[in-house]
């Protein structure tokens, strides 16, 4: 792209249409200050916008509108306005006195000799020309969609143009979505995820809480829309279910249902549980030590009614207070009401799920009724985020820098990601440790939260592409932007989306940040992805509606 | 306005900052305070456009005999301030010259000579001179002059010899270059912006 016209293309010809106004201060870090043209309504902008900067050198620079702001050249003037009803005055003031400003953060820039633009390292010369950017110009940045780059919305205002993420690059590190309750985090991350699995980039394990990623998601407003094992016929998603009543009930297949053998269950994988289940520092202390003493089979003695010699003995030898015991005995009654753990040694549940997620299969684990019991969501977890994690390490040991003996690329999708990364446990969770070890081993999370300053910062600093809906508490939004340059410009941006189906998406993926609508999960979407037209499914439901009606 | 070609005078003092007129007139032919008038310079090679901002009235023999009069009847009075050719004395400040078909907006190179004759700019000009408004600062930068009043006074003019429809654009544009020139001070400004108003 050396030639000047090509040049103009690729950030559109500007010749003969008015600059939105023109740089008059502002720095690399803060930001550039835009004096607004006074022959435009300051109305008609809007933060999120994208502006390109016709620099003195031939170089172009692409920003971001992040604030807009009324300024005068006399600062008496807001004391001293023109009249109310005085219109002559006030369009003659407009003119000089007052005017518009804007906060215009600086993302990317673009040489002459360059055909990417690239990250910026310098602003705009005083006074150079400011133009709204093109869709065109936004179409350029986001680059085209292909195998690897997912169409995840269009930038505001610009429904033409598409805003694409690029796959590899998502989950080549950690990601979050983020946003209060209600603002599309769940809708958003099956698309995510329905991109990821239909580019064959990454398997995913999915600890799907509230039955939102599997079958038949309720929405809203109350109609249902599919679940990724129905977008996915042919094997790429398997079901696997805690709870198989409620999956059968809802009309979901599955593919397996999990059980967990109580002797399967170590040590590590109740300490989790210790604030939930009201474990002391002591109780939680003690337990290593009664799973050594009672073997595999601990759960199954501390929760058996009948008499256990050797636990009197203990007692009684002092190696454990007795008052200690009764409370564990007592904690550990949850277990039994949890209908996923057996008694006994359990099966090759995990095994399995590897061996699905390293063939290329995506497993949606349903918790079913369980997904209301934190404690079993955190539970089932992090067990089998533990056990699935070793069998990646020993893998990638194994191959020893052979690329294709690595294992398959594995992104873990957990809701309330803030109970399983808060400060007090990310340190020595296998969640905190998949966050920090970046993809030394192939696995990153992929975290779905409405609370992230839950999140312990240094696991957020780690993540790398975030995609963040509304969130209105400051402390969220701070921690969102941690390790972010220039994060300051983009708050006003975050704080201003709308409160459904909007998205700021920064870091990683995409080449700056940009505010999306994001793409709607619907029809279209399904025909997108390669789902078969369902005209036969429809009639299929339409047969059951009638059996129903008429019990045919 | 009266016709172009009727000249308002002649010139009997000058610097390059501005001139001063004489003339004997009747009342109803004096020029007004901000009107547009041109004087030729430079053996005629420019004309020096000037912005009247002061007129005084000489007091003459007649003025002082009549003054001084026990009982004036409202006929001579009449007669006195109507018909009389009085003598007038205006001054005006220089806002630019032209040269050619050419206005410049900046200090003549010279003044005006004396006794050249002093016109009123024609409607034409008036439109064409004020086309531009770097005058503006011109005026505003004179002191003790009451130049607000002035500015006013020959916006007020350069829009009247504008077709209707275009006026009120005019004097927008016009009060915000006012804006920029003044906008320290709002006091200032208010009281401008009003007597711009059309
Ligand atoms: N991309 C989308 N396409 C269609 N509808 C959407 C989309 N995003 C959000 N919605 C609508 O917004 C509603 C809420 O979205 P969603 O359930 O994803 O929110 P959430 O952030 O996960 O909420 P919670 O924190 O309560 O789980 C959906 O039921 C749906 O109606
Ligand atoms: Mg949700």
């Amino acid at each position: 792209m050396t030639n000047k016209s090509e040049m103009d293309t690729y950030f559109g010809e500007r010749k003969g249409e008015t600059p939105l106004g023109m740089v008059v201060g502002g720095s690399l870090s803060s930001g550039l200050l835009v004096k607004l043209d006074s022959r435009l309504s300051i109305e008609r902008l809007a933060v999120g916008r994208y502006v390109v900067i016709q620099g003195k050198s031939g170089r172009k620079f692409f920003g971001l509108v992040t604030d807009i702001a009324l300024d005068a050249t006399n600062p008496d003037l807001v004391r001293q306005p023109p009249a109310p009803d005085d219109a002559f005055a006030a369009e003659v003031y407009s003119r000089q006195v007052a005017y518009g400003m804007l906060s215009v953060s600086p993302m990317l820039m673009l040489d002459p000799e360059d055909d990417q633009p690239r990250p910026n390292k310098t602003v705009p010369a005083h006074f150079a020309p400011v133009h709204e950017a093109s869709a065109e110009d936004v179409e350029r940045v986001f680059g085209a969609e292909d195998e690897k780059h997912l169409f995840l919305g269009t930038p505001l205002d610009m429904e033409a143009v598409h805003v694409n993420l690029d796959l590899d690059r998502f989950v080549e590190r950690s990601s979050g979505v983020f946003g209060k309750s209600g603002t599309g985090k769940s809708f958003l991350t099956r698309i995510l995820l329905a991109g990821i699995i239909r580019a064959g980039r990454a398997s995913a394990l999915i600890f799907d809480m509230h039955n939102d990623y599997g079958w038949a998601v309720k929405e809203e407003g109350g109609h249902e829309v599919k679940g990724l094992r129905q977008l996915f016929p042919g094997g790429q998603v398997s079901v696997v279910t805690l709870d198989e009543d409620t999956s059968r009930s809802r009309g979901s297949k599955v593919d397996r249902v999990l059980k967990i053998g109580t002797q399967q269950i170590e040590p590590e994988d109740v300490e989790m549980l210790s604030g939930l289940l009201g474990l002391s520092d002591v109780q939680t202390g003690a337990l290593p030590f009664l799973r050594r003493r009672l073997g595999p089979g601990w759960i199954d003695r501390l929760l058996s009614d009948t008499p256990d010699d050797e636990l009197e003995k203990m007692v009684e030898d002092e190696r454990i207070v007795s008052s200690t015991l009764g409370a564990i005995q007592r904690k550990f009654e949850f277990f039994r009401r949890m209908g996923f753990l057996v008694p006994g040694a359990g099966d090759d549940a995990v095994d399995d799920i590897f061996r699905r997620l390293n063939q290329g299969s995506s497993v949606v684990l349903e918790f079913g009724r369980y997904g209301n019991t934190l404690a079993a969501y955190i539970l089932v977890a992090n067990y089998l985020t533990r056990r699935v994690h070793e069998r990646y390490v020993r893998k990638m040991n194994e191959a020893v820098g052979k690329k294709a003996d690595e294992p398959r690329p594995l992104v873990i999708v957990i809701e309330e990601a803030h109970k399983f990364l808060d400060p007090a446990v990310a340190g020595h969770t296998v969640f905190g440790n998949i966050a920090r070890e970046l993809r030394k081993y192939n696995v990153t999370l992929l975290i779905v939260d409405q609370r992230p300053s839950g999140i312990d910062d240094e696991v957020m600093s780690q993540i790398g592409t975030r995609v963040t809906c509304l969130l209105d508490n400051e402390a969220d939004i701070r921690a969102v932007f941690s390790g972010v340059s220039g994060a300051g410009a983009l708050r006003e941006v975050l704080a201003r989306l709308d409160t459904r189906q909007q998205a700021l998406i920064l870091g990683h993926a995409v080449p700056m940040p940009v505010v999306v609508r994001t793409r709607d999960y619907d029809e279209a979407f399904y025909q997108w992805l390669g789902a078969t037209d369902d005209a036969g499914e429809r009639k299929q439901r339409a047969k059951r509606g009638s059996e129903a009606l008429f019990g045919e | 306005m009266t016709s172009d070609d009727k000249a308002i005078g002649r010139v009997t003092r000058c610097s390059t900052r501005g001139f001063v007129g004489a003339v004997r007139l009747p009342e109803p032919e004096w020029p007004v305070f901000g009107t547009f008038c041109r004087a030729e310079a430079q053996q005629g090679h420019s004309q020096v456009i000037g912005l009247i901002y002061d007129l005084s009235i000489e007091d003459d023999e007649l003025a002082r005999q009549l003054a001084a009069t026990e009982s004036l009847s409202p006929e001579q009075l009449a007669d006195s301030q109507v018909n009389r050719q009085v003598p007038v004395e205006y001054r005006a400040l220089a806002v630019g010259y032209r040269h050619g078909e050419r206005f410049v907006q900046s200090l003549p190179p010279q003044p005006p000579l004396t006794l050249a004759p002093i016109h009123r700019l024609s409607d034409a000009d008036v439109r064409k001179f004020t086309a531009q408004l770097d005058f503006l600062k011109l005026v505003i930068a004179v002191q003790e002059i009451p130049v607000d009043d002035l500015l006013a006074a020959a916006l007020q003019t350069a829009a009247a010899a504008r077709p209707e429809s275009e006026r009120r654009a005019y004097l927008v544009e016009a009060a915000a270059e006012c804006a920029r020139l003044v906008g320290r001070d709002l006091t200032r400004l208010e009281s401008l912006v009003r007597s711009l108003r059309p």
